[in-house]
């Protein structure tokens, strides 16, 4: 108060500092409570070490694997998986969700199947994409991009169909062809709510990675925990745990902040 | 047709049709005239079709009945030549105000040098100079209708259709703004169709106000506003004409709903 109330800029930005240091210290004190809980019920045996390894142990193994270069190697893998599917999904998506916000006979065609398969456990198609893909990287990567395509669609439709005609009026009006429209007008007025949709797919595309792995095999941040729960390796499993978890945030952060840049226009960005 | 009007609204019916429920009668058998650089207030109560009208001179809608035509073509699709204002800025809001601006006078196929030097000229003509790199999130909106109101006049249309500009602003902005709307007309006269329902401002703006009816919309009277806007007591009295006839309409238009 006094800060503010003194009008100067200095003692101002250092209370900001201050309050932003204060709610990092906390968003860390959440994780760092998780974890003394965790080491310390191991340590004080209130469960046993199988079930729940002592955290120190879980560390050691992860130093390992990344001085080894196998977590690199695997999370390569995992990533290479989910984006490759991921991007699949934004380009058939995308486009689609578009096409069926227009109206006409990709409405008719397409929405029902989107209806359909929003809320559809998607995972449980990975038995036939075996059958049909084959038990390597085809069929995940087709199981990424067929568990993530249907939140782009549907963001994508709902986006563009939200656009302020208005904004297409002004345009028309000031000389534009359709063609610019659609272009310059449509798809950038959308791109917040594709983005949007992008977002909650990504993780959706994580997930589904590693999921077909532990399911399927074939190495990979998934493939690898398989491998240690078959070994009894309760360690390496919650090692695998803390990595795919690593890599999730890694890429939704990546995520955030090419959003940031994309939209630095949009309202949003004003709220750092 | 007497020669000197530029926009010519013939016997114009509008059928509106709502997503859900049944066709309304939007505008019946409206008939008027716009002379070459008039500035022409259309007035009448919320859902009389006066809004429906101005997207119909400027080509949005598709005409159904009756015919419009400016400079003595029909009208059949937008164009640079019929400038519009919305209520809402309607700016581009991944475009900065010379961005925005500056759409304009790409698609005319200006060179750079140029469309760079009228945009300037116009953002500093409405008052923007320094903010030419905001966003429009980052305006009042005032700051956003004057960003609106260059982008229209980028293209240098000959007819400016304004669908009540100034309706979202508050109401010192609004008397700012409508005084360097007339600024900016008796500097470079254009013709003006202004859709209000502020009697106020169709009586300070305009030199001719069309009162339009409940719906469905018709012409209901067209009083000469021709006058010295000085004169507070000229204004009074055209005001409380005016204000008679409208008040019917609007006592008829909330009965109506």
């Amino acid at each position: 108060m006094t800060a503010l109330s003194s009008g100067a800029a200095v003692p101002l930005a250092r209370a900001l500092t201050l309050r932003r240091a204060r709610d990092i210290a906390l968003q860390w004190a959440a994780a760092v409570l998780l974890l003394a809980a965790w080491e310390g019920a191991s340590r004080a045996h209130l469960v046993h070490p199988f079930l729940l390894p002592p955290l120190d142990e879980v560390v050691a193994r992860l130093v390992e694997e990344v001085t080894s270069g196998l977590f690199f190697v695997n999370a390569g893998l995992t990533l290479y998986r989910a984006v490759t599917g991921f991007a699949i999904a934004a380009l058939i998506g995308v486009p689609v969700g578009i096409f069926i916000a227009r109206g006409g006979i990709a409405k008719w065609f397409f929405d029902p199947l989107v209806s359909i398969g929003l809320p559809m456990p998607k995972i449980s198609f990975l038995p036939v994409f075996m059958l049909w893909f084959g038990l390597f990287d085809l069929s995940k990567i087709v199981m990424v991009a067929f568990a993530s395509i249907f939140t782009i669609v549907a963001a994508a439709e709902a986006g563009t169909a939200g656009v302020d005609k208005f904004l297409a009026w002004s345009a028309r009006s000031l000389g534009a062809r359709p063609a610019e429209i659609f272009f310059q007008i449509m798809l950038p007025a959308a791109l917040p709510h594709i983005l949007t949709g992008l977002q909650v797919a990504l993780p959706i595309a994580l997930i589904t990675a590693v999921a077909s792995e532990i399911l399927m095999g074939g190495t990979g941040l998934g493939g690898a925990m398989l491998q240690s729960g078959r070994y009894a390796d309760s360690v390496g499993v919650f090692a695998g745990i803390i990595e795919t978890a690593a890599v999730g945030m890694l890429a939704v952060t990546a995520m955030t902040r090419a959003r940031r840049r994309l939209l630095a226009w949009h309202a949003e960005s004003d709220r750092a | 047709m007497s020669s000197g009007a530029e926009i010519v609204i013939e016997r114009v019916r509008h059928l509106y049709k709502p997503p859900r429920g049944a066709p309304v009668l939007a505008l019946d058998d409206v008939s008027i005239e716009v002379g070459k650089r008039e500035f022409l207030a259309l007035l009448g109560p919320s859902g009389c079709g006066k809004s429906t009208l101005l997207y119909l001179v400027g080509g949005f809608l598709p005409i159904e009945g009756g015919a419009i035509r400016v400079d003595g073509r029909p009208v059949t699709e937008p164009g640079p030549d019929r400038g519009i204002v919305f209520q809402n800025f309607s700016l581009f809001p991944w475009k900065s105000v010379k961005g925005n601006i500056l759409y304009g006078l790409e698609r005319i196929g200006l060179a750079r040098a140029e469309r760079e030097s009228r945009a300037q000229a116009l953002i500093d003509v409405v008052g923007l100079s320094g903010f030419e790199n905001s966003y429009p999130s980052q305006l009042s909106g005032g700051m956003k209708q004057r960003a609106a109101i260059a982008r229209t006049l980028a293209v240098d249309p000959e007819i400016l259709l304004m669908d009540e500009p100034f309706g979202a602003l508050d109401a010192q902005t609004r008397i700012i703004m409508q005084t360097e709307l007339l600024d900016l007309w008796r500097r470079s006269p254009k013709t003006v169709i202004f859709v209000t329902h502020d009697v106020q401002e169709a009586v300070l703006l305009a030199e001719r106000v069309a009162v339009m009816s409940a719906r469905p919309g018709r012409i209901k009277a067209l009083i000469d506003t021709k006058f010295d806007k000085n004169d507070e007591h000229l204004v009074k009295a055209k005001h409380d004409e005016i204000w008679t006839l409208v008040r019917d309409e609007a006592i008829a238009a909330q009965r109506g709903r």
